[in-house]
């Protein structure tokens, strides 16, 4: 699409710099295309862009008859729905700026997000959301006015400032007509430096921040993302991730304004695997998590299925793992191989793409998390061009993406167009430049001054590092990220993943900061290595007993090793291989403190408690005595006395590169 | 090999008849739950009124119609009088009572028609057909028989989907719930007895018109029964394909085994092979497995 | 988020002097009380104190031996359930009854049998009117899934659905009739607090949206508490409270009754 592509910066050639200009475009050149679906008792409804676009300014119509200003800011709660899309578009038009909040954020989250940005309106999904808001209210002076979508159950609120959406879109509807030319002129008020959104991101420390990003930000990223992906107004989105995460604004909202394609919103949060099957995206995005999901789905089906269809499944997977990939990005394939998997398209690749929804894609990201390289294999072999990317908030969603035929599992690909990337070489963190670059956070210019220095480079407080072929791997957060005595980095998170990702490892520490090799500690996964052991004729009396084995020494030691001559394959990461490791007696366990409620590892906590251990690890002594109180499975208590083994890995040198 | 293909489709033919009379079977239990032991009993009954209103020089298709009447005024007089009074009683009553119910109408029956073998002829042809230039031979009679068979179950799954239908299905899966949406148990009882009257009819005319109408028709009908273990005792597609199968089975063992074994087998192959079918899978071929949730 | 005043009408429905009896075993003695027009009124009692039997002969599963039931000003002694159901009557099951096979929409659908018009046999054809008709049903059937949420269990077949989620769909399918008069039997027993919630925001939507007068049975006194607007409290057959939850609340032969006082 010429409209959208050429300039290197980003900027529009049609000079469009705000998103409402955008809506105002595809409304005039768009008017009978879909726009944005949603399912209304059980069937789909489209609106057309045409359709949207009278919607949005005659709630933009209403919202400025209630008072709303330019510059005010409209915080908007809940699931993915038109209608709050619009709000978002209405206030927009109107100079206003939306600050969405995640929808299951409990009312102290809602009234620091709502205070700390002087929201005078919010426009919410449902009573669910209303009621979060009255239960604080006393404490929100600010906020003026709460308008709601959905009516269920508020037909006997009474209170004056609690509008239906429906009642302001018709309001503003006649304030519109008796008031011509308004939000045209409003929308043309607008300029690229005028703010686009403020999302608040959940920091892992501390109190939210308000990352502001312009229309500017948006509106060049997003051209410049359209072109690199090829978007257009063909292509399929479902918008179903939290309408307050910037990814779900750009990759579904900026994105359907700049290219004119459609978004589909799920019926509700429970139905979007089946939302999925049926709108069929052509572009679609989902953290690990969800491909997972995927993955499992299928592996139980076929669990189920009959022993032929099994056995033919298998087969036909096989064969796409090894030469599926290849198929994709256009690499020499046998022809043998290549008429094997035209077949297995027929047979298994094409109906198990149906049965997910996933056959008319023909682009998909993760992000987020690191993703198993097992589970990333599986869908790029089945022909699903599925990529990495990696970006934050503060520099508008993306900083490097995969291109369709250069893509590696372990990488999140070069840097995307248009954003200039360095590696700081004393702390290893990643900085960036870009049009996307945020204009700030939102009242605290101290934190901002900290993320952003004065020539435009901003800290992502990840560290990373390039690979050979120019990728970016990003193997930690900054502030973990130590060096061996020899000075090489060492990123703990980075070892960890890698071991995480066999089944039967479920946790692992890592150690080596200012040390002179690595080692680690082993939790392992209960449930997988029992069914091993059961498979393999080992009985044990308990978790202690079965981690202890000699056998599960050589379990774990195989994948060690494995990830050590993984990590020799790569220049920067050689010298992090595992040395010596031990498999702990007991599960590391949030409830001990040991583990953050999310799962990660609790550094400082493990060194306290675990350090006779960890010095067992590097003196260089043979095994080390414990003791534990545990629980047996039968529930009896007793004391658990043990020497834990300390087991050395193998360790491959670098001059052998990985083929 | 056209030999063996003769006593295959003979043995089809056969198993049509066996499928008729399950069928009936099948639609009640589905429908109420109980297992209706006159069934092979309605076949005679209604077969009996049919020859013995074309006797007394009745048109046939006005004694078609009169049997029709007979058998539904049958269905309403065995829910008045039997069903209503036993509603909710263990599953062993209500087939004892169907036990009582085919004494009665065997020997009613027969008392007002008498007892003797009675010829049927409805102008159903009964020439030869040859096949495969004239290697197979097979009966034109049983052809028609398939066809009449065939239109019954065409019409009946049709019917499966009537407003009607539904609510068949939805007595057939819980009965409190279905009185709960407003379906009357009483009308749906009458008319699954009144379409297994007709479903028996069907079987006593093209029964009757092959063997002559004759007591004996009942026992016969109790061949049902292995079909239905092979078919599974709620599954229509069960009852046909348990009919051809038995009766495809037997005539085959008859011929093939038969003379190593000294004969017979026609008689008791059926129960062996249900029995065997009872070890292997006890819900039958298309019954519906009990999945219960604990 | 109290609600506001809600508007009770006339007697709907007048229990007098019912008495039930199985054999030798006096099930129900003497019981009278009347339902209001729009109001949710709950029947409790410790176990075996003869609800279920309550709803059942309201319901027409049982005929009671003695007494009258006037529903809608029309006295009567004896009705079938499917005659109640054609009245407006429609109800829920203590342990379940669904059509176990058939998906949520089916189930849901069998709830608007009473409503559609086409004949016996026309609508196996599923053309012009019998086709408009059944779209009209699919329609209402879609608000109610919409309205207990249940969309993401539109086409599973509701054996395989968990306990919580069946006494929902269960419910959906008493809407689906469009009811007057709408008896819950026990509509939270064996369900997580969560659920119970979950279900008692809808019974309470229910009402408060179709204005549909319920009467529901539970021996969980709490839950009840907060929601009806009367408790009829039953005890050993014999009705030993009346009265707004307050009043039955601090009764001393209800308290009895429930911490198990010998009679």
């Amino acid at each position: 699409m010429s409209e959208t592509s050429g300039q290197p910066d980003g900027r529009d050639p049609l000079g469009r710099d705000t998103i409402p200009k955008f809506f105002a475009y595809n409304a005039q050149h768009r008017r009978d295309r879909p726009a944005m679906r949603e399912k209304a008792l059980g069937i789909w409804q489209a609106w057309s862009w045409g359709e949207v676009d009278a919607r949005v300014r005659d709630l933009a119509g209403g919202l400025a008859a209630l008072g709303l200003k330019r510059g005010d800011k409209v915080t908007i709660i809940g699931d993915n729905r038109p209608e709050l899309y619009w709000a978002m578009a209405a206030s927009q038009s109107l100079g206003a700026i939306p600050v969405p909040v995640y929808q299951d954020s409990v009312a102290d989250e809602i009234q620091y997000v709502i205070e700390h940005a002087e929201a005078r309106f919010a426009v919410v999904e449902n009573q669910e959301q209303v009621d979060k808001l009255l239960s604080i209210l006393d404490r929100l002076p600010m906020l003026e006015i709460i308008a709601y979508s959905d009516p269920r159950g508020l037909r006997h609120y009474g209170q004056p400032f609690l509008r239906n959406l429906a009642d302001v879109t018709k309001q503003g509807a006649a304030y519109n007509a008796a008031h011509p030319g308004f939000i045209d002129a409003e929308i043309a008020r607008g300029s690229g430096n005028d703010l686009a959104i403020i999302c608040y991101t959940s920091g892992t420390t501390g109190r939210p921040k308000g990352v502001m990003l312009s229309h500017d930000n948006v509106v060049r990223s997003a051209n410049l993302a359209v072109a690199f992906d090829k978007l257009n107004e063909n292509d399929q989105v479902l918008a179903y991730l939290p309408m307050a995460w910037v990814g779900d604004n750009f990759l579904s909202y900026v994105e359907s304004a700049v290219t004119g394609f459609c978004m589909n919103c799920p019926e509700s949060a429970d139905t979007v695997l089946q939302d999925l099957r049926e709108v069929g995206p052509t572009y679609f995005f989902a953290p690990p998590r969800i491909w997972e999901n995927l993955l499992t789905t299928v592996m139980i089906r076929m669990e189920d299925a009959s022993a032929i269809k099994r056995r033919m499944f298998h087969f036909f997977i096989g064969l796409a793992r090894r030469a599926g990939r290849n198929i994709l990005e256009g690499k020499p394939v046998a022809l043998t191989d290549r008429l094997l998997y035209a077949l297995g398209e027929i047979l298994v690749y094409g109906p198990l793409k149906n049965v997910l929804g996933l056959s008319r894609l023909r682009l998909a990201y993760t992000a987020g998390e690191a993703i198993g390289p097992d589970i990333f294999d599986f869908f790029r072999a089945l022909g699903i061009n599925l990529k990495q990317l990696y970006g934050q908030t503060e520099c508008t969603v993306y900083l490097c993406m995969h291109t369709d035929t250069d893509v590696i599992p372990d990488t999140v690909g070069p840097p995307a167009p248009g954003v200039e990337l360095r590696i700081d070489e004393k702390t290893g963190e990643v900085l960036f430049r870009s049009p996307g670059v945020f204009v700030g956070y939102y009242k605290n210019d101290a934190a901002t001054a900290e993320t952003k220095t004065a020539d435009g480079w901003v800290h992502t407080g990840d560290a990373g590092v390039f690979t050979d072929n120019g990728h970016l791997r990003i193997i930690d957060r900054a502030k973990d990220v130590g060096r061996l005595t020899d000075g090489a980095l060492f990123a703990p998170k980075y070892v960890e993943n890698k071991l995480k990702f066999f089944p039967h490892i479920k946790e692992a520490v890592a150690f080596g900061d200012g040390r002179d090799h690595v080692a680690a500690f082993i939790n392992i996964d209960l449930a997988a290595v029992g069914s091993w052991a059961e498979r393999n004729g080992l009985s044990y009396t308990s978790y202690a007993d079965l981690a202890g084995r000699p056998e599960v020494y050589a379990l774990i030691r195989g994948c060690i090793e494995q990830v050590n001559r993984d990590l020799s394959s790569d220049s920067s990461m050689t010298a992090s291989q595992i040395k010596r490791f031990l498999v702990l007696h007991k599960e590391l366990d949030a409830d001990d403190g040991e583990l953050t409620r999310t799962r990660k590892v609790r550094r400082s906590t493990i060194a306290e408690r675990y350090g006779a251990l960890i010095e067992a690890l590097y003196s260089g002594q043979p095994s080390i005595a414990v003791e534990a109180k545990i629980t047996f499975e039968d529930g009896r208590t007793g004391t658990f006395k043990a020497n834990l083994k300390v087991d050395e890995a193998t360790t491959y040198s670098t001059m052998r590169k990985a083929g | 090999m056209a030999f063996f293909f003769e006593v295959l489709i003979g043995g089809l033919m056969a198993g049509v008849m066996y499928s008729l009379v399950a069928l009936g079977f099948v639609l009640i239990f589905k429908a109420s739950g109980v297992f209706n032991f006159a069934q092979g009993a309605m076949v005679l009954f209604a077969g009996l009124f049919f020859v013995g209103f074309t006797e007394l020089g009745v048109p046939t298709w006005l004694s078609l119609l009169l049997t029709v009447g007979v058998m539904v005024l049958l269905a309403v007089a065995v829910e008045r009088l039997v069903l209503r009074h036993l509603v909710n009683q263990e599953g062993i009553i209500l087939f004892m009572a169907t036990i009582g119910v085919s004494f009665f109408l065997d020997g009613f029956g027969q008392t007002i028609w008498g007892s003797n073998v009675k010829q049927l002829d409805i102008g159903i042809p009964t020439d030869p057909i040859f096949l495969m230039d004239g290697e197979i031979l097979i009966q034109s009679f049983d052809l028609w028989a398939a066809l009449v068979a065939g239109t019954l179950l065409a019409s009946l799954v049709v019917f499966q989907k009537t407003r009607t239908g539904r609510a068949l299905r939805a007595v057939a899966d819980d009965h409190q719930a279905a009185q709960s949406v407003g379906i009357p148990l009483n009308v749906i009882w009458i008319i699954v007895w009144a379409i297994a009257g007709l479903v028996a009819l069907v079987a006593g005319v093209m029964w009757g018109s092959k063997l002559g109408m004759q007591p004996a028709i009942v026992s016969l009908a109790l061949k049902a029964l292995p079909v239905l273990i092979l078919g599974g005792f709620t599954s229509i597609p069960g009852a046909i394909i348990g009919g051809l199968i038995i009766g495809a089975g037997e005539k085959l063992a008859e011929v093939y085994i038969g003379p190593l074994v000294g004969g017979g087998i026609e008689n008791w192959f059926a129960y062996v092979l249900a029995l065997a079918f009872l070890l292997i899978r006890p819900q039958g071929l298309f019954g519906e497995k009990l999945i219960e949730r604990v | 988020m109290s609600a506001p005043e809600k508007n009770i009408g006339d007697i709907l429905l007048k229990v007098e002097n019912i008495s039930l009896s199985f054999g030798g075993v006096k099930a129900l003695t003497d019981i009278s009380f009347e339902i209001r027009e729009r109001e949710i009124l709950a029947i409790i009692g410790p176990n075996g104190a003869g609800k279920s039997s309550m709803l059942n002969c309201i319901n027409g599963f049982y005929h009671p031996q003695q007494g009258t039931i006037t529903y809608r000003g029309e006295k009567r002694k004896q009705m079938r359930p499917h005659e109640a159901a054609k009245q407006g009557i429609a109800r829920t099951f203590q342990n379940i009854a669904l059509f176990k096979g058939m998906s949520t929409l089916d189930n849901i659908m069998t709830g608007r049998l009473l409503k559609m018009k086409s004949g016996l046999f026309t609508s196996a054809i599923y053309k012009g009117p019998a086709e408009r008709e059944q779209i009209e049903h699919r329609e209402f059937c879609e608000r109610i899934i919409d309205f207990l949420e249940i969309e993401a269990i539109r086409k599973v077949p509701v054996g395989r659905l968990p306990y919580g989620l069946q006494k929902r769909v269960e419910l959906a399918r008493a809407l689906a009739a469009e009811p007057t008069l709408l008896l819950l039997d026990e509509p939270m027993a064996g369900m997580n607090l969560e659920e119970k919630q979950d279900m008692c925001r809808f019974i309470l939507d229910v009402n408060d949206e179709f204005g549909t007068t319920i009467c529901l049975i539970e021996h969980d006194m709490g839950v009840v508490m907060d929601i009806s607007d009367r408790v009829v409290v039953l005890d050993y057959g014999r009705k030993i409270g009346d009265g707004i939850p307050d009043e039955v609340k601090s009764s001393q032969a209800v308290i009895d009754a429930y911490l198990g006082v010998q009679h």
